[in-house]
């Protein structure tokens, strides 16, 4: 009787765990991670994001960058990320180190997303497919900054998954989580209550004559079959279409990636 | 009103039913007679249909009003057993009893046991000791025999989802299906007794019909009896009413195998084959708690306890934050194995 109290006591704290964000972000300097020169966000935006980028970007130890170009020289978007690890050396914990990378090519309107070193295997092409998918209709609108707070908050959030489990898995889901323990809660508890007065326990063979019961006569008669049949929707990248992985810079960084248009 | 008691040949005191050793037994001298052999003292008088409420004890010669319904009693001056014949005589011969197995010490611990297991009954209940009266009581019921010809048809379907390509096929296969059944059910029970609650006596169920023996007064020595307040007619609707369930579940059991069943035509004749009068073995416990009175119900022979308790909010409130919590705590490992983080 006296075991529900300590489950209550890890309970709360679990509660309390999941309000309380787990540390403050340290007072370090703040990094230029944005570097919009297609002019997208305002001062202030730039500012709250370049800030959240930092925030975040520290407590996965991996620069989380967004370039914007207009892309005067009309280079791939893929090419222009990679030179721009390349000659930028960005990283969180040295120079070419771990780094997250979005490309906006405002010309022939293509997003290209880039993950190195840490973020290479944390955000395998498939998780930058993931975010892409997320943050396209944001940018089809125009909405830049809602866009970018997206693929800075996601890309915080599948680097806290191991790499190779779908990160968008419903078990991982904090308020599915909460309600299937609440639910399970509710019904033990009914059932408990329900069950205070006792049960029925006969059923219909206890009163049933075995010897004179049964099945006397039964017909299975076949008619026909009908078969339907439906196309399996291969999961399409978005926008307008996309694709598209990782690869190696010409500077010999190895990097996971994704591509799409908006 | 006549009346037989049970007077010990040995030493005159008064004789009671022991549900140890399942034979008529005397207290003083320890003399125990075998039920099966000896003379019921039912046949010995001639019994009249009268409404009369009161009789008077062999013993002590106290008279005694009576409720119209009981059928066995003790008097209420001596404490001898007494059975009253005319009601349960006639058309009021019960043909069957299965005697109490469980006596009043056993079944007070039982009772307790039970209060003390209940995970969400108030602490004051569980320990409190308010038993306000319990009562070994032959409950009336009619055993039904019912027979059932069960004729269905309909259309059942078994489906097979594959993938072949960039397709998925789904195969259905149409059957038209037919049952003929034959349900018969022997000794189905139903309370005939007025002042019981009807589902109360339901979930007392099932009573061990191996001990059914013929029925004999001795057994109700020391027990309360009761006639039954309506018979085998009155109550038919309540017995097809029961079986009827069992009917359905015995119908989709037999269509089993397929995805999907709609019966279309479902034909069921019930027969009525029998009724049997029969007396039933229950305790009966009234308890105090809060200023109110609960009645609980015992199987005389399986010990199993029926009746609603109390139920503490408190309790409730903890079990629930302690099952949800663990199982929050199941789901965060679960997912923390699977790979994900902590939040």
């Amino acid at each position: 009787m006296r075991k529900p109290l300590w489950i209550v006591a890890v309970l709360s704290f679990f509660i309390m765990l999941t309000v309380v964000p787990a540390h403050k972000a340290e007072a370090a300097e703040i990094k230029k991670l944005i570097y919009d020169d297609a002019n997208l966000l305002s001062e202030e935006e730039y500012d709250k994001l370049n800030e959240l980028a930092n925030k975040y970007g520290a407590k996965r130890e991996t620069d989380i960058i967004i370039i914007t170009s207009t892309n005067s020289e009309n280079k791939d978007v893929v090419d222009m990320t990679e030179d721009f690890y390349d000659n930028q050396a960005p990283g969180y914990d040295k120079p070419h180190g771990n780094a997250a990378i979005l490309t906006l090519d405002m010309r022939n309107r293509d997003v290209y997303l880039a993950g190195f070193y840490k973020a290479e295997t944390y955000l395998d092409d498939e998780r930058l497919d993931k975010i892409r998918n997320k943050i396209t209709p944001y940018l089809t609108d125009g909405n830049y900054a809602a866009a970018f707070e997206k693929y800075i908050k996601t890309s915080y959030k599948y680097m806290d998954f191991k790499p190779g489990v779908n990160p968008d898995n419903i078990l991982f889901n904090i308020w599915f989580q909460l309600g299937a323990a609440v639910a399970i809660g509710g019904i033990a508890v009914g059932a408990m209550a329900y069950n205070s007065g006792g049960r029925v326990t006969v059923d219909r063979r206890t009163y049933e004559d075995a010897q004179t019961s049964g099945i006397q006569d039964r017909q299975d008669q076949y008619i026909r079959t009908t078969v339907t049949k439906s196309k399996i929707e291969k999961s399409s990248g978005g926008g307008g279409g996309g694709g598209g992985g990782g690869g190696v810079t010409g500077g010999g960084h190895s990097h996971s990636g994704s591509r799409g248009s908006f | 009103m006549q009346v037989i008691d049970y007077k010990c040949p040995n030493c005159g005191s008064g004789m009671t039913f022991d549900s140890k050793t399942g034979k008529l037994s005397c207290q003083s001298c320890g003399r125990q007679d075998d039920i099966e052999q000896i003379p019921d003292p039912l046949k010995q008088y001639a019994f009249s249909e009268n409404e009369v409420n009161e009789f008077q004890c062999n013993s002590c010669g106290a008279v005694t009003i009576t409720e119209a319904e009981t059928a066995a009693t003790t008097c209420s001056f001596c404490g001898s057993a007494v059975v009253l014949i005319d009601r349960l005589a006639g058309k009021l011969a019960p043909a069957m009893v299965i005697p109490f197995a469980i006596n009043k010490e056993q079944a007070m611990q039982a009772f307790r046991k039970w209060c003390k297991n209940g995970r969400l009954t108030p602490k004051g209940f569980v320990t409190a000791d308010r038993i306000k009266g319990i009562t070994g009581m032959y409950v009336p019921f009619w055993l039904y025999e019912l027979h059932n010809q069960v004729e269905v048809e309909g259309h059942a379907t078994k489906v097979r989802v594959y993938v072949q390509g960039d397709y998925r096929y789904t195969e259905t296969k149409h059957f038209n299906i037919y049952r003929k059944l034959r349900l018969n059910y022997v000794k189905v029970p139903i309370d005939a007794s007025e002042k019981m609650n009807d589902k109360l006596m339901d979930k007392l169920e099932p009573f061990p019909y191996g001990q059914l023996k013929s029925f004999k007064t001795p057994y109700l020595a020391g027990y309360i009896a009761e006639k039954y307040s309506y018979d085998d007619k009155d109550l038919l609707p309540r017995a097809k009413d029961k079986i009827r369930e069992y009917i359905e579940s015995a119908i989709s059991a037999s269509v089993k195998g397929y995805s999907t069943v709609n019966l279309v035509d479902k034909q069921i004749h019930n027969t009525f084959a029998n009724a049997e009068y029969c007396l039933l073995p229950v305790w009966v416990v009234h308890y105090d708690y809060n200023n109110l009175e609960y009645t609980f119900a015992m199987n005389g022979q399986t010990g199993k306890v029926v009746g609603k308790p109390p139920i503490s909010k408190a309790k409730v409130l903890q079990w629930f934050a302690g099952i949800a919590g663990a199982s929050l705590l199941t789901l965060k490992l679960v997912s923390w194995m699977m790979g994900g983080g902590l939040l």
